[in-house]
């Protein structure tokens, strides 16, 4: 088992006739995703690796069972975009458009919501199940270098070190169930809680682990999850950012969201809840698989 | 986020046709003296500064003819307001006012939010320290938008009623609309004024914007904040406005340590590292994902190895999923090379694993002090090697 993809799943590209959307999608199907075709308006009936290219995500729906949509559109598309795939049926969309206006990402977000549409992102670099798919550029070429076969589910805001924690526990002999790069813009549509849910009710998955950083309440969130026991499998998390506590309020150092100052939480703020709460926080990388070791998970 | 000047924040109200009382921007004297043909009666004098609270700060004044108007704007023209140097001022039709409130649209964290209250005029952070309960604040259904009657709810539980409150109400929902149309990430009106006729009146307006939505803005000015005046800072803000590609940024601090990192998480992750670790970052960076124009790079680059203060520089990154790893390092290689960096006194220890790594060692193999660490070194370990290093490097400066 696995959480939002698992062998399965079946995908459309959005914005497949763009390089980066034919480098990755080349890459998931290496893999073994089972991308099943791409939509590209105005470029209907053509193909890309093999795989046919459709004008609307309607043509694209009707003529395929489709679980999932990776966009590849620009910043000013994924509005439209998003609207598209949820009009089609589709029930999780990834989008990697980062620099989204946030009254945009706020409006696919809610409706999503509304609609019971899984969004990962904006501003992702993907979600990989090892052994069983990945959406998006996540692992790059090599993606058991990163991903082995395992139980630990990831959830983290920053694509990059989503990689990093992977090599770490990987040393450690630990491997992943599934790893989600939320986004890490201040808007996202799922937010670090509904990952954390689902990987709570996932029986593959027996610890998770997190990657947050200052502002937005998502940490805050899966704190408020384990305190009153909605999530009972050992959670271990690393928050970046406590430097920014050093200097003026307001300065964004990093990822859009990692702005304090708008009434949300520094890093020390979000490691205190979470270790209150009963949160393992971790304080470099590499003491991730020690904390693994110590809450009973086995690699 | 920048937040736009009151005459840039009302013209584009006004141009969705709410009620903005007519306005003139005076540069100079000459200019307000001369506002009386165009904008007769009672005027306030405004200095434009994008800042809340100038009434207090003493940037406001009542005028009427044109020598009245000619001295508030000279005594304006030039004066420091919190900080903001006053190089034009607003002269506005003065309203006649029955009733004052306030409002304001905004994101709290990832959620828009309305926050309303019938106590007006006044700086909206006392009014709620003396009385919590007099500010109502409601979450906004982004997908159902801010219907005239979810207003009304939204005044009636801040207390307004009788013929004001529909009026107030149908302004308020039209004002959530320009809040969206905008791309405004705050959209506060204070005072929100009711006059002497019951007209609704926007008196005060301040609107802060989301940069990401630029290329749908052509009204908003080229540069919404000032440049920096740190050279190097201000080099890769142009850099970052004038050259196609991701994101560059670049602000300076006081340590010695130069951090090359791609912004995002593992650049919050090394800053902290560095720190805990005794050693003192001279910058923050966010650089672009690599592509084939390095400029943007090569500009941070530029800034971090032109810092006199810098004795050590860390180049860290995440373990390359996709880019390539030589593009990075011939862009460090050039940089050195064109500012004369003599590395035999300014270490360098670069941690850049992935695509063309052979290529990129090479490249740095030449360079003496270079420590291109082997695969499999973790981000502590060269944070921890840098700082090391640069509390051994000889104190003299960079450039």
């Amino acid at each position: 088992m696995s959480i939002l993809i698992d062998a399965s799943t079946t995908a459309m590209v959005q914005g497949i006739t763009g390089a980066q959307a034919r480098f990755d999608t080349q890459w998931c199907l290496e893999y073994g995703s089972r991308i099943v075709g791409g939509v590209s308006p105005g470029k209907g009936g053509s193909m890309v690796h093999g795989l046919p290219v459709y004008d609307t995500m309607a043509r694209a729906c009707a003529a395929h069972e489709v679980d999932a949509s990776i966009l590849y559109v620009s910043a000013a598309r994924v509005k439209d975009a998003v609207l598209e795939a949820i009009a089609a049926g589709v029930r999780l969309v990834v989008v990697t458009a980062e620099h989204v206006p946030v009254h945009d990402a706020a409006f696919v977000a809610a409706l999503a919501r509304q609609r019971g549409v899984r969004l990962v992102g904006c501003n992702t670099n993907g979600l990989i199940s090892p052994g069983r798919s990945k959406l998006g550029g996540v692992g790059g070429m090599r993606p058991d270098d990163l991903y082995p076969i395992g139980g630990i589910g990831i959830c983290s805001r920053s694509g990059g070190m989503m990689a990093e924690i992977g090599l770490a526990l990987k040393a450690a002999g630990y491997g992943v169930s599934t790893s989600v790069a939320m986004g890490g813009d201040v808007v996202t549509g799922m937010r670090m809680a509904d990952y954390v849910r689902l990987f709570q009710d996932d029986p593959d998955t027996h610890a998770i682990v997190l990657f947050g950083e200052p502002g937005t309440s998502n940490e805050e969130e899966v704190a408020e999850l384990v305190r009153t026991g909605i999530v009972t499998k050992p959670v271990v998390a690393l928050i970046a950012g406590q430097f920014q506590e050093r200097y003026s309020a307001g300065q964004s150092f990093g990822h859009a969201a990692a702005i304090i100052g708008d009434g949300n939480g520094s890093a020390s703020l979000k490691r205190q809840r979470l270790r209150d709460a009963g949160v393992s926080v971790a304080h470099a990388l590499e003491d991730i698989p020690r904390w693994l070791e110590e809450r009973g998970v086995p690699p | 986020m920048s937040a736009l000047t009151e005459d840039v924040t009302k013209a584009q109200l006004a141009a969705r046709g709410l009620p903005v009382p007519p306005g003139i921007v005076a540069r100079s004297v000459q200019d307000a003296r001369g506002s009386v043909t165009a904008l007769a009666g009672d005027v306030v004098v405004k200095a434009l500064v994008p800042i809340g609270g100038r009434g207090k700060a003493g940037a406001i004044r009542i005028a009427q003819d044109a020598d009245a108007r000619a001295d508030a704007t000279a005594s304006l023209l030039g004066s420091d307001v919190r900080g903001h140097s006053v190089s034009a001022v607003y002269l506005e039709a003065k309203v006649d006012i029955a009733a004052e409130y306030f409002l304001c649209f905004t994101f709290r964290g990832d959620r828009p939010e309305v926050l309303a209250s019938t106590q007006g005029g006044i700086d909206i952070e006392e009014v709620v320290r003396a009385n919590p309960d007099a500010c109502v604040t409601a979450p906004l259904d982004v997908v159902a938008g801010l219907a005239p009657w979810d207003a009304m709810e939204i005044w009636l539980r801040a207390g307004l009623s009788g013929p004001a409150l529909p009026a107030v109400a149908a302004v308020t929902s039209r004002l959530y609309d320009a809040f969206r149309t905008c791309d405004a990430l705050t959209l506060e009106i204070n005072p929100l004024v009711v006059d002497r006729n019951g007209d609704v009146r926007i008196v005060g307006a301040m609107m802060a914007i989301d940069d990401a939505a630029a290329y749908r803005h052509p009204e908003w000015p080229s540069s919404t904040a000032g440049l920096s005046p740190n050279p190097r800072e201000r080099a890769v803000e142009i850099a970052n406005a004038t050259r196609a590609g991701g994101e560059a940024r670049y602000v300076e601090l006081d340590g010695d340590i130069g951090l090359l990192v791609g912004g995002g998480g593992a650049g919050l992750y090394i800053h902290d590292l560095v720190l805990e670790l005794g050693g003192r970052p001279a910058n923050h960076c966010v650089t672009p994902p690599t592509s084939a124009d390095d400029a943007k790079l090569k500009a941070v680059l530029r800034a971090i190895f032109g810092n006199p203060r810098v004795r050590g520089v860390l180049i860290g990154f995440n373990f390359a999923q996709m880019a390539r790893t030589d593009i990075r390092v011939r862009a460090l290689v050039e940089v050195i090379d064109e500012l004369g960096v003599d590395t035999s006194r300014v270490p360098v220890v670069i941690r850049l694993f992935g695509a063309g790594e052979e290529t990129s060692r090479a490249l740095t193999s030449g360079l003496p002090n270079v420590h291109y660490v082997p695969r499999g070194t973790t981000l502590a370990d060269a944070a921890a090697l840098i700082v090391r290093l640069t509390a051994a490097a000889p104190q003299a400066s960079a450039a």
